[in-house]
């Protein structure tokens, strides 16, 4: 069976089985689990002590609370990843035999956050190097041992750059002559415009 | 299987007859502490002040026991090959006995350890990708190049390490195909009789 929020695939067997673990909260518990789930996944950390006392009275073990943590972390972001709507997602997990009232809560959290979610995915998604900031300077040469009098402007640029691996940072200087500056920015200018073009 | 020692390890451990069989004792103590510890200079310096030799002699004699520990652990050498081994450095009985017995207790412990010591192959921990399309560059504008970034997460024990790949989409297809075709490879019959013999 293919569900759309797995991606037009097969939902994996480890979902299906901890649905029912699901199954065993209340509804209203279920919002507010999936509620910390929700803070999770934005990034704002998610309090275990409430996790707990929130299945506590369903006797959850610990095992049963990571599960049960993972299998909505994987429904939220999934959902969010292939930009599933909310009633596309609440009767797929219906399908999946997720009580209704359950399905109704766990919906109503997603579409309250899904481009909050989303907005935080394409910020963690692979990039490569960034640009942190650009400084600039312009000298002007006044002579050198080469040449007594050469009275012409330099600039000086510093970029720093987030590198390829997470926490290192580079800072190249690059001085430019002015005319090679023009045909940078001449260059920049147009990729600029290709850019704004897309939008 | 013998186990041949070279003639430097015969050296080293020829220090041992000159000692007591319970200085022998000792030191075969220190080998294993040192196989699951590591090793310290002060027990080799407490050690050589006792017996008023220099601190290389006893660190070479236990660097050669523990040699001949390990290597004997790893080949999972009989009872005889062991003792003949052993005869050839040219013990008294009593430490030759010392020794199989030493050998036979803590066979198993050194195996263990040793698949610990020794460093796999960085595994698989995670992969991130993106598609990007390159529409134009200076040179050369309207143009469409699908490109498949990804970073490929390694860990090895304890340390972990990236690397970025990149492919076009033709290559990737390959690979999930080269991929598939391993993964089939697992489910022929010639795969299945070996597995089956093997458990």
């Amino acid at each position: 069976m293919r569900f759309r929020f797995c991606g037009d695939l097969d939902c994996p067997d480890w979902v299906l089985a901890e649905i029912s673990t699901l199954a065993k909260i209340s509804s209203v518990k279920m919002k507010l689990l999936c509620a910390q789930v929700l803070k999770d996944l934005l990034g704002e950390g998610i309090d275990y002590d409430k996790v707990a006392k929130l299945t506590a009275d369903a006797k959850f073990e610990s095992g049963d609370i990571k599960a049960s943590v993972a299998v909505l972390s994987f429904i939220l972001s999934s959902a969010a990843k292939h930009d599933v709507d909310g009633e596309s997602l609440s009767s797929e997990l219906q399908q999946l035999g997720l009580p209704k009232e359950h399905v109704t809560g766990l919906c109503k959290s997603y579409e309250d956050k899904h481009s909050a979610l989303q907005d935080k995915l394409r910020e963690t998604s692979l990039r490569l190097g960034r640009l942190n900031s650009v400084s600039w300077r312009v000298d002007y040469t006044l002579s050198s041992s080469d040449l007594r009098e050469v009275n012409e402007p330099l600039i000086q640029l510093k970029l720093q750059t987030q590198g390829a691996e997470p926490g290192s940072s580079e800072t190249t200087v690059v001085s430019v002559s002015a005319d090679k500056f023009r045909v940078l920015l001449a260059e920049l200018k147009q990729a600029q415009a290709m850019m704004n073009a897309l939008q | 299987m013998m186990l041949v020692l070279s003639q430097d390890q015969k050296d080293h451990l020829s220090f041992l007859q000159t000692v007591d069989p319970s200085v022998v004792e000792e030191f075969g103590h220190i080998a294993l502490e040192s196989l699951r510890r590591g090793s310290s200079p002060k027990i080799y310096e407490s050690a050589a002040k006792k017996l008023f030799v220099p601190m290389e002699m006893v660190q070479h004699g236990v660097e050669g026991l523990v040699f001949l520990l390990m290597e004997s652990s790893k080949h999972m050498i009989s009872e005889v090959n062991f003792l003949d081994c052993v005869l050839v450095l040219g013990f008294s009985e009593e430490v030759n006995r010392f020794l199989l017995k030493l050998y036979q207790e803590h066979q198993g412990q050194i195996r263990t350890i040793m698949k610990q010591l020794i460093c796999s192959q960085p595994t698989y921990q995670n992969l991130e990708w993106r598609l990007d399309v390159q529409l134009a560059s200076r040179l050369l504008r309207q143009q469409i190049v699908p490109t498949v970034v990804t970073r490929l997460f390694l860990t090895s024990g304890t340390d972990s390490s990236s690397r970025v790949l990149q492919t076009d989409p033709r290559t990737l297809l390959h690979i999930i195909y080269t991929l598939e075709a391993a993964l089939a490879a697992v489910k022929t019959s010639h795969t299945r009789r070996i597995l089956r013999n093997i458990k």
